[in-house]
């Protein structure tokens, strides 16, 4: 089990009442987005052996800003 | 390519459960699913690594439309454990074995099921970015996790 988190910020209770209310179409036409990302986009197909191989590769390639990062 | 869409995740439940595809959604589009307010680029799925399973799935990514040369049908049959596809109507990550998850079959029990789509329990969608540790893992847990415990207490 993973251990809760303390008390929740109001202003996320909020977002999640509202999320709450809202059908799953509404909310993930609200949820799913598209930018492009630089060099992860540029391939239409990657295979990695291994997760640990995937990991490697984002830290090696991707501009850092991406997140993808150590 | 414009983002991913509810009408296309009732495509990916109908199409695999109609060729018998043993799957969870997993991560950020997991999380959404399950209700939480965020966004995210692309759905991501945790996949039963299989002979069986893995053949299913790249007859259902075909009748969904994705492009598959023989050797990346080959690589996604044999369940190389991550495969980023581009090449159909939306983008899609096939997780075959996600940080932090031992198995599938563990995930698969305590799964959840939201409009028929099968869901990693937040607590394994938690177990996972936290294990992965990245940059964009760490900077989302603590909303994450606050959500985890909304959701359980409803």
């Amino acid at each position: 089990m993973v251990p809760a988190s303390p008390a929740i910020p109001a202003d996320w209770l909020a977002e999640f009442e509202a999320a709450a209310k809202r059908p799953l179409e509404q909310r993930m036409r609200y949820a799913f987005i598209r930018t492009y990302k630089p060099v992860l986009d540029d391939a239409p197909f990657r295979a990695f052996n291994t997760t640990r191989e995937y990991r490697a590769w984002c830290e090696q390639n991707l501009p850092s800003w991406l997140g993808y990062g150590p | 390519m414009a983002a991913f869409e509810y009408r296309q995740a009732q495509e990916i439940r109908d199409v695999f459960a109609r060729h018998g595809i043993r799957y969870l959604f997993l991560g950020k589009s997991g999380a959404i699913l399950l209700g939480y307010p965020d966004t995210t680029q692309d759905a991501d799925l945790f996949v039963e690594k299989s002979a069986r399973n893995g053949a299913a799935l790249v007859a259902a990514l075909r009748e969904l439309g994705f492009t598959l040369r023989d050797n990346e049908a080959a690589e996604i049959a044999r369940g190389k454990d991550f495969v980023q596809l581009k090449t159909g109507p939306f983008d899609l990550d096939l997780v075959f074995a996600p940080d932090g998850l031992e198995t599938f079959a563990d995930a698969w029990v305590r799964r959840v099921e939201v409009e028929g789509f099968p869901v990693c329990h937040l607590d394994d969608i938690i177990k996972s970015k936290k294990a992965a540790n990245r940059p964009k893992d760490r900077e989302s847990l603590p909303r994450l996790e606050a959500f985890r415990d909304y959701w359980l207490s409803r």
